[in-house]
Order: structure tokens, then C-alpha cells, then sequence
């Protein structure tokens, strides 16, 4: 969309009233926050939202909560769908009832025609029922158009000539000066614009996010692009709901976790044209700023998204020559008006022009807020970015618990790299092709279609040759291609797994469920639970060919089968396995292998009576191996065991949480998945696996331990870290791996991380990442320890270091790297011979790997001679 | 044989014949202290530290000649038939735990030590604060540079203190701790991490560190897993997953908004915010962070308190306050501005001898072996020695405190909390009206 004269747009705001107060401070205050958005080419109801904010309670204290829903179900609302399409929907709420004739005829009638009004039931008792501190605003939705006298004049008074534009700045303007004078003037809060987009709502309110779909009733309510929010404000004893995020812009509206430091800043920037927050937070900054670039200078997104989060460093010098040239300009207009500080944000936008939607999520160039994205593609197509793993998980585990289109695991998962010259820090997902719900078809599957961008419009793709279940899969009991024998050897799990490795390509759904039917049928009387759900694991954990299945289908239904079989222990009263489930009483383990089957779902994410305590307890009682499934992101599994546990095994299933891990001293845990943020903290010893990806500061201050990850690890991994933490990464890093790192000498007992830069593609197939490290700021002023990078084509440059230096692969360095590569091959199954392999021929270690290891530091002061070396 | 013994007795030797004889020579000795920590003061300090009680040649105890903050602020007289007898009771104890669950923690005096790192000073003065810390039922903090095992004896009174660097940190060491304290900032350099130059970074030490031998070793300035308050109720979280039955203090710095930084920590569950303000720390931070930053602790206590009254939740959360505590006056002047407590770190160096010289960023800098790791300096003192000279500076500020509470008629330092009306304020320049200091 041209941008329709930006400057006769903002002269045109010169007679709106200054806010009552000048913004030179975020009054509000608020730390990060529990974010979700969801794309779907099929609308999704809010239930799904609703048990994605419900998990992620921990991440707000109830004092705001909100959502916005894009693309909409006419039936709702009462509208035939053109209306929808191409009325405004304004959306206003009153705290105080006998308000809403005032807000009619002066901010409603004089304006606009109405098409339509609706108000959005309220749950009866909802302050009473879901225990709010505040009742929650009565909305009304007015479907209405500017109308042509008042557009006319507009147009006339500021010389404004494209209608749409009139239009969207008439809607703007008539927002801001309800809000001055019903909510931000310094009387009594009475009401409030929630939004005023085409086919798009916000609702918000003094609640936790899953609390706004309660109370008005959503859990049905059908939309293609979903965001939710929990607030953690911590300032003031009184809490209103026009505080809480969802903020709007035009057609968009955005949540925000984290908080920036330039609020001034960018207030003035603001303010130099013309535009004046009136609710005094952040995140309300950052979608003015955001709707001005989009909607009134009409950048493409690429720039508007340039414009809040620059690309910096040496990200930048490698861009093309031309983006160089235009960011450059862009930096030089709106630095000032870019976020700085930790941000990410979720944005939901309708685009009137194009009917498209569009989720968005955009992250901070250092990338200081946890941050995920997945995508999901069979019948149907979805989208998700979160700010974690498990609130994607739980979404999607609450749309295939009833909806066969969906299964419980996402294709891809994936970070964004933000200010990079990679992917930009941000990805966009379109839902192309309809107007509202049943509207005319247009191409992809089911009438719609949605796909992912990053920043440079490069597509994140599934691979498209792997085919979703059409339908139920059910097993047919048949014996498919034998897997008698299979459940026949399965006292050698590993074995049963390479006799499935080797089938499966030409096996189809129904002969996976078929084979896991039998397996559930072995595992029920009890004796082989603990091999049945062994081999179970390596189905999960493997990389292998499926043929023309695709991985998250099976794995959802192997996943199924496990938590059958683990299930099935619970009545149990002979063999090894000890049940335990939140609430249940503990138990003494009845000898040294027992194992304790801990069910994780009914567990409290943190606290006295959280999963981590739990395991502590089943520990001092003596159970020495503790397998634990159904995790809904409970976080510190494995903390407060205590220093020098010898011979403790962890199991990890489904969606762990948080500082796993964290403080470990001797233990060995194994994650079935991908794992969150803050693993591994000052772990000291033992031995964590992760069978995926990391987030965010992995093993902070480690001091040791050996660590063996299967995937990549997020932002700032081994920061400060010390002593001696071995730690094996196949995939690759953010940004800042191991800066301050500290640990000694690897070659006399110190530690390392050996990087080995590579990937899985849907088969299985090992390949190359494009670069084992894209980012600067590698082993950055680092003191001890070393790197041993895997990058036979020698793409690191000496450009990404800070303090460090390449030096040769000796003998020695080997020597100690072996070991671990060794047992990499073990846990992974990521063969040593494959990862010297290159080009077709096997190489030396020197060929392959490179040694990053700190760079002389400043000689010893003279003083210093006069300590003995041994103090 | 080695004739260090030998050369360190005599230097002890030399070194407490001094500190107990300059207090009594009449004159000051040159070039000793500044303008908050005057000679008088510091001489003051040394004479309380060996007969626990203030000194009685008239030599000025409660104040310095800075002109501002404390030195500014006198206590009002009281009528003395008020004056509660010395026959009664006084209540100097306070409580660390205000919330209504966990743990319930008293301290005797409303005071205990603060963290300084092993590697900013030496085992021997960790010992030696831990000790008083044990005799006093109250405690000492860890500081940023890992738990040595001769202090684990004195575990119960002993905080185990989490920085960004998480120098030392185990879990071992957390489950040691009655309280375990989140340094976010401290109010000597707010805004940057701990730094321990080279020249202190030696053998032992980067062997408690895990570290490299005679490294600097920087703490980043932020902790990288807490970028938000909802982070930080994380953060929180753990440490109480780890260890359910510890109380866990914050440590912030004074920032203009340390209002809003004190309603969130109590949202996270914090028993303790503990608020340092920029006179602290020893000289190892750097000029630009010593000189420059962060809000004095007299204009932030009362606007912390203020503020987490207004919240309501005031009576929740204890709030202590260090960065330039260094008389009795200033724990019952932070007291009455509106703290629980305080937290004394440079005090105690000075009963053990400091003379705010400002070397401590240097291996060998300290001629006193206080803020040195190095070998034959840190024997200088003999932690037993230290205990007493420590326990002898609190037992005197107690007995001011009982002092000043009965000539105030107040009779619980509880009670002293916020009454900035007994409180009285000169213009820099004039004399006081009221009541000395």
C-alpha cells in the first residue's frame, strides 16, 4: 500500500488535544510477560489460547491480561460477512454504563454510519467467578463507516485525497479523543477504545489473558490469528484494564514482553510528529511507532521492522550493498524511535486492502527475550510464536485433542536471530485468501492459505514432499509388515529400533499405529514397560527416515503410545515401576531398581508442591532412576538435589520447563525434546542430554559438567562459565556463545564446547548448517577454556571473535574432543566418522575442527611477580 | 626456616600497638581519611573496636564533616524525665521475615555484614566477620567469590550471596544458607558487575572461582537469565525449589526509580530488599562508578519506605540499607528515615583497621592485609583478633542505639522505623540545634 501523504496525515493531528499528561516517563512499569500468537489458514477457537495462557501463568500476577483476535466469524457478531470485511469494528469499552450514550453521540454518530451494534456477552458473576479484582469492561462492537460528509470534509480541511487514508486517520483520530477524554484525563476512567480495525477485536482486563476468554465467553469464538497476554505490572494498588496489552495501532494490535529503556526518547520522536501516547506504557509507544511507519510513511515491512530493531554490527557489514544503503537512511530518520532494551513483541494485523492477516513477531536486536516460533502444515495450516516452547505445545495438544487436522507436535520450531542479516529477528506468518469466515475460496488447502516469512521474505517451509494423515488414523490390528518380531526382541530395545529404522520408510500411518498397538498390548501386563517405553525413546529421540510420513505426525503418535504405557503403571502392583501423580503420597522405593514413574501433568510450575520438589523427595527416598512425563512446563526439574548425587537417572518427557538442570551436581538427566530457557545454571556435575534444542543463557556460570546437545542453543549459552563444563552442541548458537568463558585449560582438565555446526533434514540426514556460528561476538573475552568448532571450509572469521583466536586442531586437543564425540555418537547416533566425513572422504581431525581459544591477555603486572605460584 | 612468621608477628605487632596508640596521641596522624570518614572518625571507630564503647576523650563518633547526608542529620532531644531508665529494657532486635509464611528470623541488632567477595578480602577477614556474625546472632554475606570451607562452619550465620558473575555459587553453597541474597547491583558501581582486577585474582583465589589465575574478573553488569521482573520471580523461584526454607534478600542499587524496583521484588516474593546506596564499597570500583552514579541512600530509604507504604505493603518486606553506614548514628539515622536495618561492610574494615586509603584494587595494595588475597599480607590478621575488634564495634553501636532509643523514649528499634520527626536537619554550615550529631 503507497503511503497517501504522510505529511498532510500528521499536520493533520496538529488540532488534536495534548494529552492532560506529558510522557516523559513510563508511568506504568512492567517487567516481561507471557506472550502467544497463533496463525491458522483454518479459524481456531479461543479454547486453544485459552490453555497456552492458562500454562504460562507464571509469566504475569493477574494484573492484566488480553487478546486480540484477527479475522473474525460474522456469525458471532450477527454480520454478513461484507460487513465484516469492510466496516470498522470499533470496540468500545465502559467501565461505567451510563457512559455509552455520551461515547454514541459524540464519539459514535457525528462520525460514522452504523451498520451494525453488538455487545459481547459477559460471563454472569465473572468478577465473582474467576476472582478478579476489578469487573471487567462492557463492551460494545459498532460496525460502522466514516461517513461521506465527514470524509469529504477531512479530506478538504487537510488535503487528504486517497479515501482509505481519510478513513483510517478519521477512525484514528475519533479513538484518541475518546480515550483523552474518557480515560486518560485525570478524572474518572470511564471508557476506552479497545480497537477500531477492519475485522479485528481487542479485549483486555484487570485478569490473566485466559481470564479475558473466560469471561467474555471466547472459548468458541472462532479467529485466524490469535495473540494473548499475561501483564506483570508492578506499580500501584489500583489496576485499570486500559493498562493491559493488548495496544492498538490502526488495523493492528501488539503485546509486548520485556520493557525498553528510551521511552522518553521515543515519546519525543513521537511527539516531533505529532502523535501523544495517552496510557503511558511502553508497549502503547512502540504500536504508535509501529503504526506510523507502516500506516502513515507506508514502509514495507521490512523497513518498518528495520526501523525498530536495526541491524547492527557485523550482521550489518554482511548485508548486500543495497540493504546497507537503505537501512542506513532508515537508522539516520528513526533511531530515535526504535525500542531499545529487551522486547519482543507479537503483532496481529488485519490488511483491509488485501484481506490478509498477518501475525508478527519481531525481537530485539541482542535478543534479551525468550522467544519461539513453530509451524505446523498438513490439511490445514498454523503458525505460532511464543514466548515459550510449552505454551505452543499446550495449544496444540488442546487442537488435536479434538480436531484430527492437527497433531500435537509442531513441524518446525525455530528462533529468531534478531538484528541479524539472517532472518532479521522477526518472521511473519500471512493468512492469505479469505474474507472473513466463509468468504470466497481462494488458493491452498481449505480456501486459505498461510505461510511464513522472515524479515527478508525469505519462506520457512515444511518439507512439502512428507504427507499429514488424511483423517483419524486408527490401528487396523492387522500385523502390517510383521512387527511381531519386533515386539517379540524387545528386551533389546536398540535393536527393535533398527529393525524399525529399517522399515519404517514404507511403512504408512496405519502400520505406526498398528505397531504401536502392540507395543501398548506388550507393555500392559506390566514385565516389559520399562523396554517397551526404552524403545518408545528412541523412536522420539532419533533422526531416521519415516518415507513419505512426516515426523511430528509419528512422533505425536509415539508420544500417544508413551503416555499410554506409562499410564499403565499406575494400577500397577507388580514390577518395578513405583507410580506417582501431584497429590499422592511418596513412597519408598522398594529396592535400588526401582523406578518411579512420575505422572508431571497435575504438578504446579513452581513452589512447595511443584514437579522439581517432588523428584527431590522421591530421591531421599531412595529412588535412584525417576522417569517423569505429561511435563506442562514445570521448571527446576533436577534443582535442590543437593551436592555429589551419585548414581541418580532422570527421564524427562513432554514439555520441561525452565532451570532444568540448574545447580545439578552429579546427576544424570535426559531430556525427550527440546528443552526451555536457563538450563543448566552453575551446574557443577553430572550429565544432562538434550535430545533438541536449548533456549536462552545455557549453563550461565556453569563450573562443570557434560552436556550433549542434540539441536542448537539459543542467545548467550556458557556465559561466565568456569571450572569445567564439557559441553558437545551439533547444531549452532544465537549470538555471544561462551563470552567470559573461564574454564582453565581444556588439555590440563579444563573445560570446552565442541560446535559442530549441523543439522537433520526430515530423513534424517545429516547436513551442514550453513555456517556453525552466523553471529559475532564468539568466545568473547574469554580467559580460558576453548572452542573446538566443526568447519572443515573454514567459514568462521576472525571478524566474529572478540579476544580470541583460531589456532590449529593439535593432537592434544583431540585427545580430549574424542571421548565426547564418541558419546555424542552414542546418545544421538550422530556417527564421529560422519562428522570428519567431508565431501565424501573422511578427513584428520585437523581438517575438520578448529581450535578458538582465548588470545594472549595482558602480561602479568610486574607486582604480580612477587606472588608465589602456589598462593 | 622461613623468617615470615617471624617478619608478620612483628608487623602485627607494630600494627596494633598503632591502632591502639594513635587514637590517644592528640593529633592527628597526616593524610589519613576524607571528608565522610574523617581521621577523628575513623580513630573513633578504632577505639570502639577495642573497648566497646564510643570514645571518652571527648573525639567526635557519630558523624564526619562531609556536609551532606547523614553528617547533615541530628537526632531531637528529649525532655529527660522521657529518658526511659537504664533499669528497662531496650529492644534493638528486628525481624528479617515480615511475610506471614516461611521462616521466621530475628537478629538482635538491627544490622548485619555485608558481602564482600573471597578475593576482595582475604579468608582471614572472612573468618573473622563470620565469627562476630556467630557471637552476635546475627550475620555476615559471602559476597561474590565463592564459600570457603573454613567459613561453612559458621553456615547458620552466614548468607550466601548470588551475583551476576556467580562466582563460587553451587547449590551446595545456596543449601548452606539461612538467606540467600540476589546482588543485582551494588551502590558502589550500580550498573556494573563485580570486578576483581588481576593483581587480586590469585592462585587461590581462581581456585575458589574456578577460574583463570591472575585474570580480571569482570561480572557481567546484568544478570543474562533476569531481563525483566517476571525473570526475576524466576530467579526467585529457584533458589526456592532449591532451598524451600531460606529467606532470599535482593541487593539493588539506588536508581531513580528504586521505588518501582522495590514494589517488584516484593511481587516476587522477597523477604529482604536490601537497598545500597553510592558511598559504599571499597576503592576497587572504577572512578567514573564510584563518583558519579546512583542515588544516595539518605534521599532512598524514605522514598522506598514512602512508596511501600503507599503500596500497603510496607509491613511485608524488610528493607535494609548500606552504602555508607558508619556510626551507630547512621544505622539509628537510616532507621528513622524509614529502613528495618542496616548493612555495614566498610565499618567493620575500618575496626579492623582500614584507613580508607583506597588501594584495595591492588594484589598487594593493602597494608593492613584486609582487601588482599595475598599470602603474606592476609596473615597480617589473625581472625580471632579480628572477631574481638569486630564484636567490640557492634557492642558499642548497640550500646548507642539503647542510648539514643532511651533518650528518644522509644523503647523497640521497631519502633524507631520511619520517624523522621525525631530527626533534625542543619543547612550545610551551620551548627546543629539539636541534639549532638
Amino acid at each position: 500500500m503507497p503511503a497517501a501523504q504522510p505529511e498532510a496525515i500528521l499536520a493533520s493531528r496538529r488540532a488534536l488535544p495534548r494529552p492532560p499528561v506529558a510522557a516523559s516517563r513510563a508511568v506504568e512499569a512492567e517487567g516481561g510477560c507471557g506472550v502467544i500468537g497463533i496463525a491458522s489458514s483454518e479459524p481456531v477457537a479461543g479454547r486453544h489460547l485459552l490453555q497456552a495462557l492458562r500454562q504460562m501463568r507464571n509469566r504475569g500476577n493477574g494484573k492484566g491480561g488480553g487478546i486480540a483476535a484477527v479475522g473474525l466469524d460474522p456469525a458471532f457478531f450477527g454480520v454478513p460477512a461484507r460487513v465484516l470485511a469492510e466496516d470498522y469494528l470499533l470496540a468500545i469499552a465502559t467501565l461505567d454504563r451510563s457512559v455509552r450514550s455520551h461515547v454514541e453521540r459524540n464519539f459514535v454518530e457525528p462520525v460514522f454510519v452504523v451498520d451494525h451494534t453488538a455487545e459481547i456477552p459477559l460471563l454472569a458473576g465473572a468478577q465473582a467467578s474467576l476472582g478478579l479484582d476489578v469487573p471487567p469492561p462492557e463492551v460494545t462492537c459498532y460496525f460502522v463507516r466514516v461517513r461521506e460528509e465527514a470524509r469529504a470534509a477531512f479530506g478538504r480541511a487537510h488535503g487528504i485525497a486517497d479515501p482509505a487514508a481519510a478513513d483510517d486517520e478519521i477512525v484514528y483520530q475519533n479513538t484518541y479523543r475518546l480515550n483523552r477524554e474518557l480515560y486518560a484525563s485525570t478524572g474518572e476512567k470511564r471508557a476506552f477504545v479497545l480497537s477500531h480495525g477492519k475485522d479485528m477485536l481487542v479485549l483486555k482486563m484487570v485478569g490473566y489473558g485466559e481470564d479475558v476468554i473466560r469471561a467474555y465467553g471466547l472459548e468458541d469464538f472462532r479467529a485466524s490469528i490469535w495473540i494473548g497476554h499475561h501483564r506483570y505490572p508492578t506499580k500501584g494498588k489500583v489496576w485499570h484494564p486500559g493498562g493491559a496489552h493488548p495496544f492498538i495501532g490502526m488495523h493492528e494490535a501488539l503485546v509486548h514482553n520485556g520493557d525498553f529503556a528510551n521511552y522518553a526518547s521515543i515519546s519525543s520522536y513521537l511527539a516531533q510528529r505529532q502523535i501523544f501516547p495517552l496510557y503511558l506504557t511502553d508497549t502503547e509507544v512502540a504500536v504508535l511507532a509501529f503504526d506510523l511507519l507502516n500506516r502513515v510513511y507506508g514502509y514495507p515491512l521490512e523497513c518498518v521492522i528495520e526501523a525498530m530493531a536495526p541491524t547492527t554490527e557485523r550482521d550489518f557489514s554482511l548485508l548486500p550493498e543495497d540493504r546497507r544503503d537503505l537501512y542506513r537512511k532508515l537508522s539516520a530518520v528513526h533511531i530515535h524511535g526504535s525500542p531499545d532494551g529487551p522486547w519482543f513483541f507479537l503483532i496481529a494485523q488485519s490488511d483491509p486492502g488485501s484481506r490478509s492477516k498477518r501475525l508478527i513477531g519481531i525481537t530485539d536486536t541482542s535478543m534479551l527475550r525468550p522467544q519461539v516460533f513453530a509451524m505446523q502444515r498438513g490439511s490445514t495450516s498454523i503458525g505460532f510464536a511464543a514466548s515459550e516452547k510449552q505454551a505452543i505445545d499446550a495449544a496444540l495438544e488442546s487442537l488435536a485433542a479434538e480436531d484430527p487436522r492437527y497433531w500435537s507436535r509442531a513441524d518446525l520450531f525455530w528462533n529468531a536471530r534478531g538484528g541479524s542479516h539472517t532472518d532479521g529477528g522477526a518472521f511473519t506468518f500471512t493468512v492469505e485468501g479469505r474474507a472473513g469466515n466463509g468468504g470466497t475460496a481462494g488458493p491452498g488447502n481449505g480456501g486459505t492459505l498461510l505461510y511464513c516469512e522472515d524479515k527478508f521474505g525469505k519462506r520457512i517451509e515444511p518439507d512439502a514432499t512428507k504427507r499429514a494423515p488424511t483423517g483419524v488414523v486408527k490401528p487396523t490390528g492387522g500385523r502390517g509388515p510383521n512387527p511381531a518380531d519386533i515386539v517379540e526382541e524387545i528386551q533389546d530395545p536398540v535393536a527393535s529400533f533398527e529393525t524399525i529404522r529399517a522399515r519404517i520408510p514404507g511403512w504408512d500411518y496405519v502400520e505406526v499405529a498398528n505397531l504401536l498397538e502392540e507395543l501398548e498390548q506388550a507393555a500392559r501386563g506390566g514385565g516389559d514397560r520399562l523396554e517397551v517405553a526404552a524403545l518408545l525413546t528412541l523412536l522420539m529421540d532419533r533422526r531416521y527416515s519415516m518415507g513419505a510420513m512426516k515426523r511430528s505426525c509419528v512422533l505425536s503418535m509415539v508420544d500417544r503410545a508413551m503416555l499410554r504405557v506409562l499410564e499403565g503403571a499406575r494400577g500397577a502392583r507388580t514390577g518395578r515401576c513405583v507410580w506417582f501423580e501431584s497429590g499422592a503420597p511418596a513412597k519408598d522405593a522398594k529396592g535400588l531398581d526401582s523406578v518411579a514413574i512420575v505422572d508431571g501433568r497435575g504438578y504446579p510450575a513452581e513452589g512447595p508442591r511443584s514437579l522439581a520438589r517432588a523428584i527431590v523427595e522421591l530421591h531421599g527416598r531412595g529412588f535412584r532412576r525417576i522417569l517423569v512425563f505429561g511435563v506442562r512446563g514445570q521448571r527446576f526439574i533436577g534443582c535442590g538435589l543437593g551436592p555429589e548425587v551419585d548414581g541418580l537417572a532422570i527421564d524427562v518427557y513432554g514439555s520441561s520447563g525452565d532451570y532444568l538442570a540448574s545447580g545439578m551436581d552429579g546427576p544424570a538427566i535426559h531430556v525427550h525434546g527440546s528443552a526451555q530457557d536457563q538450563l543448566a545454571q552453575i551446574m557443577k556435575d553430572g550429565t544432562l542430554v538434550v535430545h533438541g534444542d536449548v533456549g536462552q543463557t545455557f549453563m550461565y556460570a556453569a563450573k562443570g559438567g557434560s552436556v550433549f546437545i542434540l539441536g542448537n542453543a539459543a542467545g548467550r549459552p556458557m556465559i561466565n562459565a568456569v571450572g569445567r563444563p564439557r559441553v558437545v552442541i551439533n547444531g549452532t548458537c544465537l549470538d555471544y556463545l561462551a563470552e567470559s568463558f573461564m574454564a582453565g585449560d581444556p588439555l590440563s582438565g579444563g573445560g570446552f564446547v565442541i560446535l559442530n555446526g549441523i543439522t537433520f533434514d526430515e530423513d534424517g540426514t545429516m547436513r551442514d548448517l550453513e555456517s556453525p556460528y552466523p553471529g559475532g561476538n564468539l568466545f568473547s573475552l574469554a580467559s580460558g577454556g576453548a572452542i573446538y568448532v566443526r568447519d572443515p571450509e573454514r567459514k568462521l572469521t576472525d571478524d566474529q571473535l572478540n579476544g580470541g583466536e583460531f589456532a590449529e586442531m593439535a593432537a592434544g586437543d583431540w585427545e580430549v574432543a574424542r571421548p565426547f564425540l564418541e558419546e555424542n555418537e552414542r546418545l544421538f547416533g550422530i556417527p564421529l566418522r560422519a562428522l570428519l566425513t567431508v565431501g565424501g572422504r573422511e578427513r584428520g581431525p585437523s581438517e575438520v575442527y578448529r581450535k578458538i581459544r582465548p588470545s594472549r591477555h595482558k602480561a602479568l603486572l610486574p607486582e604480580e611477580g612477587w606472588v608465589r605460584p602456589e598462593g | 626456616m622461613s623468617a615470615i612468621p617471624l617478619i608478620v608477628e612483628k608487623h602485627r605487632h607494630a600494627l596494633h600497638a598503632g591502632f591502639h596508640s594513635w587514637p590517644t596521641l592528640g593529633f592527628l596522624p597526616p593524610a589519613l581519611g576524607d571528608a565522610r570518614w574523617t581521621p577523628e572518625l575513623i580513630l573513633a571507630t578504632w577505639v570502639q573496636a577495642e573497648i566497646g564503647r564510643p570514645p571518652r576523650n571527648g573525639a567526635e563518633y557519630r558523624v564526619g564533616r562531609s556536609e551532606g547526608g547523614f553528617d547533615l542529620l541530628g537526632f531531637r532531644s528529649v525532655d529527660s524525665e522521657r529518658r526511659i531508665p537504664d533499669s528497662d529494657p531496650i529492644d534493638t532486635s528486628i525481624s528479617l521475615n515480615r511475610r506471614p509464611y516461611d521462616r521466621k528470623l530475628e537478629i538482635p541488632v538491627p544490622w548485619y555484614g555485608a558481602g564482600m567477595s573471597y578475593g576482595s578480602i582475604s579468608e582471614q577477614i572472612m573468618l573473622a566477620r563470620a565469627m562476630a556474625a556467630k557471637e552476635w546472632r546475627t550475620f555476615t554475606c559471602t559476597g561474590e567469590g565463592g564459600y570457603p570451607d573454613s567459613v561453612a562452619e559458621y553456615r547458620d550465620h552466614v548468607i550466601t550471596q548470588i551475583a551476576t558473575g556467580m562466582f563460587g555459587v553451587r547449590e551446595e553453597t545456596i543449601l548452606r544458607a539461612p538467606i540467600v541474597e540476589f546482588k543485582y547491583a551494588q551502590g558502589a558501581k550500580p550498573g556494573l558487575g563485580g570486578h576483581l582486577l588481576g593483581d587480586k585474582a590469585t592462585m587461590a583465589v581462581a581456585r575458589m572461582r574456578e577460574s583463570v589465575p591472575w585474570v580480571s574478573l569482570f561480572s557481567p553488569f546484568p544478570f543474562h537469565s533476569v531481563y525483566s521482573v517476571e525473570d526475576h520471580k524466576k530467579h526467585v523461584d529457584w533458589i526456592k525449589a532449591m532451598h524451600p526454607e531460606a529467606l532470599v534478600s535482593v541487593k539493588v542499587s539506588t536508581p531513580t526509580d528504586v521505588d518501582m524496583v522495590a514494589v517488584g521484588s516484593y511481587y516476587t516474593g522477597a523477604h529482604i530488599l536490601h537497598v545500597d546506596g553510592s558511598y559504599g564499597g571499597t576503592g576497587a570500583a572504577p572512578e567514573i562508578a564510584k563518583k558519579n552514579i546512583a542515588m544516595p541512600i539518605e534521599l532512598a530509604i524514605p522514598r522506598v519506605h514512602r512508596f511501600l507504604s503507599s503500596e500497603g505493603i510496607r509491613d511485608e518486606i524488610v528493607l535494609m540499607a548500606s552504602g555508607g553506614i558508619r556510626t551507630a548514628y547512621d544505622v539509628a539515622k537510616a532507621i528513622a528515615l524509614g529502613a528495618d536495618g542496616c548493612v555495614l561492610g566498610t565499618t567493620e574494615l575500618v575496626a579492623l583497621g582500614c584507613t580508607r586509603c583506597s588501594n584495595c584494587e591492588r594484589g598487594r595494595g593493602c597494608p593492613f592485609g584486609l582487601t588482599t588475597t595475598d599470602p603474606e599480607l592476609s596473615a597480617l590478621v589473625n581472625p580471632e583478633w579480628g572477631r574481638e575488634r569486630i564484636s567490640r564495634l557492634y557492642e558499642s553501636f548497640r550500646w548507642q542505639i539503647e542510648d539514643l532509643l532511651r533518650g528518644l523514649g522509644i523503647r523497640s528499634v521497631r519502633e524507631l522505623r520511619g520517624r523522621t520527626d525525631v530527626l533534625t536537619y542543619r543547612a550545610a554550615g551551620e551548627a546543629h540545634a539539636g541534639r549532638a550529631a
